[in-house]
């Protein structure tokens, strides 16, 4: 997608982890986790149902631990990764830091979430970068039972006149926004990714093929993403850049709670 | 400089990390667990570095699994000047397959959670029944799934919900 920028020369022996803009790729996605799972933990206790408390609650306890991996590739203080920054040095997807306290939309956004995420550790289970590999295989034996939860669901809501009428509508206004988990991290250009194998697929690939997964799904339904539309208006909203939405102050609150209770507080 | 580690404290270190107790399964080790890994030397020998394996990315007990590794490590070479080093390995992968055929029993005999193995069809820890049926992937931690067995009607716990990392050119060797 990077492909306006100079794809800068990359040596063929050189350590994979210090390819132009690797480490903003791993940060985006350890921030992308971090958020994702912090506001599926709201559900714990409150879910429309028991099983669905227990699902949601584990998955965030999963999502979290795929940050920590993610930010334990970067350096040793994972704490200080993890809630130290300035809100404009975290590099996630709007779409992670939206609360979605209805639960139709938390369901959407989690079938856009997790299968965006298959296909992104798809990107990296062969990486050069050998350990940000094992991560990604260990994390897509993780996602599988994701992916079976959040479809299993959505194939049964949507069999229903009901459930299409509720959950169709989400898709309208959460798809364009997830699509930008597949902006390139500032400072990142995957052509220079690719070229050193950390990805094995560029960032338009891994949109295309997010796109079809999710179109299929939806596909007997009539129902198309419109992500024309989405093209058009395609104002960048800068998650990737440092740009935080309006969610993002009262997410990282919440995180940071207990550290500015006690700062000798560990994750 | 770097200092030797003493012969038989590697050995020692050994034996006292594998009598360490899952925090969730406190009469089973983390060695018949197969969480496990390596224990040997390493930094040209002055350090005892030991590998374990997490079950699942996301488990809460790796901070108490860990801290009760080092205990037991430093108990095992006390008065040895040797550094310690634990620490939590991305490969292998973690599978059901890594626990011991005495853990599986002991855990269907005294818990009633039942061991999923790799291209194996788990049974009923209650009864034996062989027909459990899948009802959630999301038990009450995350390496346990709920099942159902139709023969004595029983919900069942069941490890072994992950699967087999993959990578373009098929499973990952544990």
């Amino acid at each position: 997608m990077d492909d306006t920028g100079p794809v800068t020369a990359v040596e063929p022996t050189g350590d994979p982890a210090e390819t132009l803009g690797a480490r903003e790729l791993v940060l985006a996605l350890a921030d992308d986790e971090l958020c994702i799972g912090q506001n599926l933990g709201w559900w714990i206790a409150v879910g429309p149902f028991l099983e669905e408390d227990l699902a949601l609650t584990s998955i965030s306890q999963d999502e979290l631990g795929h940050a920590r991996a993610l930010y334990g590739l970067l350096g040793d203080d994972i704490d200080a990764m993890a809630y130290g920054r300035e809100p404009h040095e975290y590099l996630c997807a709007h779409i992670t830091e939206l609360p979605c306290h209805d639960w139709a939309e938390t369901l959407v956004r989690h079938f856009l979430y997790d299968t965006a995420e298959t296909v992104r550790w798809s990107a990296l289970a062969d990486s050069s970068w050998e350990s940000l590999g094992a991560v990604a295989r260990r994390a897509l034996a993780e996602e599988r039972s994701h992916l079976r939860h959040a479809t299993g669901l959505l194939d049964r809501l949507l069999r229903t006149d009901a459930g299409i009428a509720h959950l169709l509508p989400l898709f309208d206004q959460l798809a364009p926004m997830a699509r930008e988990i597949f902006d390139a991290p500032s400072g990142c250009s995957d052509g220079a990714l690719v070229a050193a194998g950390v990805i094995t697929c560029d960032f338009g690939n891994q949109l295309a093929q997010w796109q079809d997964i999710v179109g299929d799904a939806l596909a007997k339904t009539g129902y198309q993403p419109q992500w024309a539309v989405a093209d058009a208006e395609a104002a960048p909203l800068g998650g990737r850049a440092g740009r935080r939405s309006a969610h993002f102050a009262a997410l990282h609150a919440e995180m940071v709670e207990v550290l500015s209770i006690d700062p000798s507080a560990r994750w | 400089m770097s200092r030797a580690v003493p012969a038989g404290v590697v050995a020692a270190v050994r034996r006292s990390v594998s009598q360490v107790c899952d925090p969730e399964y406190p009469e089973v080790t983390i060695a018949e667990l197969g969480i496990l890994e390596r224990v040997g030397s390493s930094d040209g020998g002055s350090t005892v570095r030991i590998e374990l394996v997490p079950t699942m990315l996301g488990c809460p007990a790796l901070d108490v699994i860990a801290r009760d590794v080092t205990e037991a490590a430093r108990a095992a070479c006390a008065g040895a000047d040797v550094s310690i080093e634990v620490v939590f390995v991305d490969n292998p992968v973690w599978t059901s397959d890594r626990i011991a055929p005495s853990a599986a029993d002991f855990l269907a005999r005294e818990y009633s959670v039942a061991v999923r193995r790799w291209s194996a069809s788990a049974s009923c820890p209650i009864c034996g029944g062989t027909a459990l049926e899948h009802r959630s992937d999301f038990g009450p931690t995350p390496c346990r799934s709920v099942e159902w067995c139709p023969q004595c009607r029983n919900p069942v716990e069941v490890v072994g919900r992950v699967e087999f990392p993959m990578s373009r050119t098929g499973p990952v060797p544990a």
